[in-house]
């Protein structure tokens, strides 16, 4: 894999000459102060400086409602309105592992021409990050990223190193020759590999992933789980805002004033109560406890013993989205067998003391 | 459905009328939607009422008085479907806050003093504590969108869907910053979902006006919010605002378990 040099002060003629026939997007400081994957205008809107957008950017290939197709008696019409040629920059590793589980799963068995078209569409440039007191991803091992990349930003003083993951990278940078130093210094690796060591000494949060399976099962009758359930918001939070959650529910919209219908997909979440319902009343998993042990099941274990690694990518949403403190770290420690500080700790403590 | 065009009944009992008033402001769809079906009686946008058979009866409001018990029994009887159309309908609104008959009496005669009613007052009430309800569209009031879909599925014949999911879903597909997380009174978890989450997408809490959601979790919101600073007395008094009659079984377990 090659890696060239780019200075900082050439990064906006770049990016100015990889989007000229796509729409860039990039992270964005919103009022609220988080960040969020947004179209570019104006370079400077660009924030690098962030550590998790409240959505992955599996929101840009997979929106949270679109329609698929219109169907009436004649047949039916495809929908691609949501693809459209795209460059994503700013795209840190633990959500390019995300898009790499993602890949996976609309590939296998059923090919899901929703997503791939998207995928398609899209270059993808990513860029190394810093961990917060939420970052975990360490303990997934998807810190570190080789594959699932056009081109990957390192950042260091005042360049970057830029990997090129891909051949669709490369023609990238052949738009712009000029900008790139094809030569590293030895300084340059020194001072690659230093910033290395200091960010792997940089991860606060562990969490021993490959103990999980086990513990699952162990747990898997638990008190623990009556106790998260009681606490639920069954808000779907978790789940809508977790990179490798994919679930959707498929809803016919008829139009008024045509025999026809709108066949329209839209983001679903195992967390709601009417996600297992079934004809006849039917509901397999009408407890909170249920849908949680499902949700973590899949994060926990189910996916390791599979694919060898978990369906969970550290990237610290579930930790800074869930009102009631159910999230990956809790849940973890407490199948540890450790007291852990949460909401709803202290609430079983309260209801049933 | 071909042929026959549905007969439809839009009538308002005790309300702001918000509702009705929803429905005539889909002014881009009106053709079609008269177009479509063959309005009987609607008394906000025409006066050639008929009160005769329906296909489909919306029911806009509450029932606080006698007179409304029989109207509305009276449109059950001659309709093959009737829907509870807006929160007051679906859950009997901000109005129903007093369930308790002698506090109920207090409150009237502070307001009325000992005036004589022409028409009897009862105690507010959603339309199903009287009639079999066949749908509900909820919203304070419904939003347009919410309308034309439920609408639609019903002159074509297709089962409307329920809103079974909460504010949080919409709010997370805007991608806003959870508000209850950061402290903020916010009844999102536990109100249905048909706004869009309009508020928390302008950094307001939600206040609740889609009435409860299917399976919301009242008690942890409950000591969640309590765990956040906010009073028993201030929390339940939110809680209760849009939640009409349809938490008094909650209350009476909560109250009876502290």
């Amino acid at each position: 894999m090659k890696i060239v040099k780019l200075k900082k002060s050439n990064l906006h003629p770049f990016l100015q000459a990889a989007s000229q026939d796509a729409e860039l997007w990039a992270p964005v400081r919103q009022k609220n102060n988080k960040h969020s994957f947004q179209p570019i205008k104006d370079f400077a809107t660009i924030d690098l400086n962030y550590t998790r957008t409240i959505l992955p950017p599996r929101k840009l290939f997979l929106p949270p409602q679109f329609n698929m197709f219109q169907a009436s008696l004649q047949g039916y019409k495809e929908d691609f309105s949501h693809v459209s040629p795209k460059v994503i920059f700013g795209v840190h590793p633990c959500d390019l592992h995300g898009l790499l589980i993602f890949d996976e799963f609309h590939r296998q068995n059923f090919e899901d021409p929703y997503y791939l078209k998207a995928k398609e569409n899209t270059l993808i440039f990513g860029h190394s990050c810093w961990p917060d007191d939420k970052c975990f991803c360490q303990s997934t091992n998807t810190h570190l990223v080789e594959e699932g990349y056009d081109l990957f930003f390192s950042e260091l003083d005042d360049y970057y190193l830029v990997w090129i993951g891909s051949s669709r990278g490369d023609d990238c940078l052949r738009l712009a020759p000029e900008l790139f130093d094809e030569s590293l210094s030895e300084e340059d690796i020194k001072g690659y590999i230093a910033w290395q060591e200091k960010r792997n000494q940089a991860f606060k949060l562990k969490i021993n992933f490959f103990a999980m399976p086990d513990l699952m099962e162990l747990r898997y009758h638990h008190s623990l789980w009556e106790k998260l359930g009681q606490a639920c918001l069954s808000c779907g939070s978790c789940s809508l805002v977790c990179p490798t959650c994919n679930c959707y529910n498929v809803q016919d919209q008829p139009l008024l004033s045509q025999d026809a219908s709108n066949i329209q997909r839209c983001w679903d979440s195992c967390m709601l109560e009417n996600y297992s319902a079934v004809a006849g009343g039917e509901n397999f998993r009408e407890k909170r406890s249920q849908r949680l042990k499902l949700w973590y099941t899949h994060k926990l274990q189910a996916y390791i013993s599979k694919y060898g690694k978990p369906a969970c990518v550290g990237c610290g949403r579930c930790i800074a989205t869930c009102p009631v403190d159910i999230n990956v770290f809790t849940v973890s420690r407490a199948l540890e067998g450790e007291e852990v500080e949460a909401f709803w700790n202290r609430l079983a403590k309260e209801v049933n003391p | 459905m071909k042929g026959k065009k549905l007969k439809i009944g839009i009538y308002e009992l005790t309300g702001c009328a918000g509702d009705a008033l929803m429905i005539l402001n889909c002014e881009k769809e009106l053709p079609a939607i008269f177009q479509a079906v063959d309005i009987q009686s609607f008394l906000m946008a025409k006066s050639d009422n008929i009160d005769d058979e329906l296909d489909v009866a919306l029911v806009e409001g509450s029932v606080t008085t006698e007179k409304e018990v029989e109207e509305l029994k009276d449109i059950r009887k001659r309709s093959k479907i009737v829907v509870a159309l807006g929160l007051c309908a679906t859950v009997g609104g901000i109005q129903a806050r007093f369930q308790d008959p002698q506090k109920w009496q207090e409150n009237f005669r502070q307001v009325y003093g000992e005036t004589k009613m022409e028409l009897p007052a009862v105690v507010s009430k959603p339309i199903d504590a009287y009639i079999k309800v066949d749908f509900y569209l909820p919203g304070c009031p419904i939003s347009k969108e919410q309308f034309l879909n439920f609408f639609t599925r019903v002159v074509k014949g297709a089962p409307p869907e329920s809103y079974p999911q909460p504010v949080c879903v919409s709010c997370k597909y805007k991608e806003n910053d959870c508000l209850l997380k950061n402290g903020l009174f916010c009844l999102g978890p536990l109100t249905a979902d048909g706004c869009g989450a309009v508020c928390p997408s302008h950094n307001l809490p939600c206040v609740g006006c889609w009435g409860p959601v299917q399976g919301g979790n009242w008690t942890s919101e409950f000591y969640l919010l309590q765990d956040k600073g906010f009073s028993r007395e201030f929390i339940k008094k939110k809680m209760a605002n849009f939640a009409g009659t349809k938490l008094s079984e909650f209350w009476k377990q909560f109250d009876r378990r502290d």
